[in-house]
């Protein structure tokens, strides 16, 4: 008779289980990064506490604060977190556009670029995009604090003119400051004339 | 005495300023939404749309059919599937040095997170609660889900 009752509530306690309808509150799972890699999420407190730092390891903490870990498929994350997956909004992105010397014209060998970040632009939701305006170190810093901002602000309005809203865009310039090639000064540098754009 | 009253002052408004402009600002935007969203901020509910911006201490909550995605300025990207309420409890970020904290509470539902620079640059400053524990963010993709 015991072992007939230990029995009934296993199964009892198995169906639950899979039913979904036992005393766990949290459900955690490591996903692997976009390169296939993964890192770490530790799960819980002082008292009590794991590390997932496997792809699709798991931590179910009950509402006592017990942890159980295992391993899921990726078709089981993905049936489980399905409609959250889909709402991930895209990796931001970063381009660089060239520039002449002492100009705001964007090289032609920069053109195919510009037009990738158009692209980029083009197909995002509610896009954001970052400006950020560079020269080399010929000139003053007044005269490059002003050119660096005048070569954001001919990207961002290329950016306007193709209908993003101009709430979403912001343009700076960093003049001679921040080269990309450490240079001495006064020597011109094609690769310190830039554009850099963050779009998010 | 003279030199003191005008410090005083000044010393106020600047401390009005900070915390009006800290109160205020921007955290994140909203980036995509399918059926029901809200955002809820000081006990105002408001259906959520993509550009939506988003504050310290904003809620935001989906219906039965509803999910939505968001970016922080940190970089970091937050997801959510139906039946779900998220709570931005805390977030501080310094955009120049990358440092900063994190704390967000997922009340119910699901949510996916790829964390952004706060995890990166200090492995555990960001933190996720749920009703029964809490999670330490070294990186950089999971998922969370909490049953009621």
């Amino acid at each position: 008779m015991i072992s007939l009752r230990w029995l009934v509530l296993n199964t009892l306690a198995a169906t639950l289980f899979v039913s979904g309808c036992t005393t766990v509150n949290t459900f955690v799972v490591l996903l692997p990064e976009d390169g296939g890699a993964a890192s770490a999420v530790t799960v819980g407190d002082n008292s009590q506490s794991t590390v997932l730092d496997k792809p699709y390891s798991t931590a179910a903490v009950d509402t006592r604060g017990g942890i159980e870990t295992k391993t899921i498929t990726a078709e089981e994350a993905n049936r489980m977190f399905t409609d959250a997956l889909a709402a991930q909004p895209p990796q931001p992105i970063s381009f660089t556009l060239y520039f002449e010397s002492n100009s705001i014209e964007v090289t032609p060998s920069s053109q195919p670029m510009l037009e990738a970040l158009f692209a980029e632009v083009a197909k995002r939701q509610a896009v954001e995009v970052q400006v950020t305006g560079h020269t080399d170190r010929v000139g003053s810093d007044a005269d490059n604090d002003r050119l660096s901002l005048q070569r954001a602000e001919a990207v961002r309005t290329m950016l306007i003119q193709r209908g993003i809203n101009s709430n979403f865009l912001r343009a700076v310039g960093r003049g001679e400051r921040e080269p990309l090639i450490p240079t001495p000064d006064e020597q011109a540098e094609p690769r310190n004339r830039r554009v850099e754009v963050i779009v998010r | 005495m003279k030199f003191v009253s005008q410090i005083v002052p000044a010393a106020i408004f600047a401390a009005l300023a900070f915390s009006a402009v800290s109160s205020a600002a921007e955290i994140g935007q909203i980036k995509n939404t399918t059926g029901q969203v809200f955002l809820l901020r000081n006990n105002q509910q408001q259906p959520a749309k993509p550009g939506d911006t988003v504050e310290q201490a904003d809620i935001i909550i989906t219906g039965a059919n509803g999910s939505f995605g968001m970016t922080l300025i940190d970089g970091t990207r937050l997801s959510a599937g139906p039946n779900s309420r998220i709570e931005l409890k805390q977030f501080r970020f310094n955009p120049t040095t990358q440092e900063g904290e994190s704390l967000t509470e997922l009340h119910r539902g699901t949510l996916t997170i790829v964390s952004g620079q706060i995890a990166k640059r200090s492995p555990g400053a960001m933190k996720v609660q749920t009703p029964t524990t809490i999670l330490g963010v070294r990186g950089t993709r999971f998922a969370v889900k909490v049953e009621e």
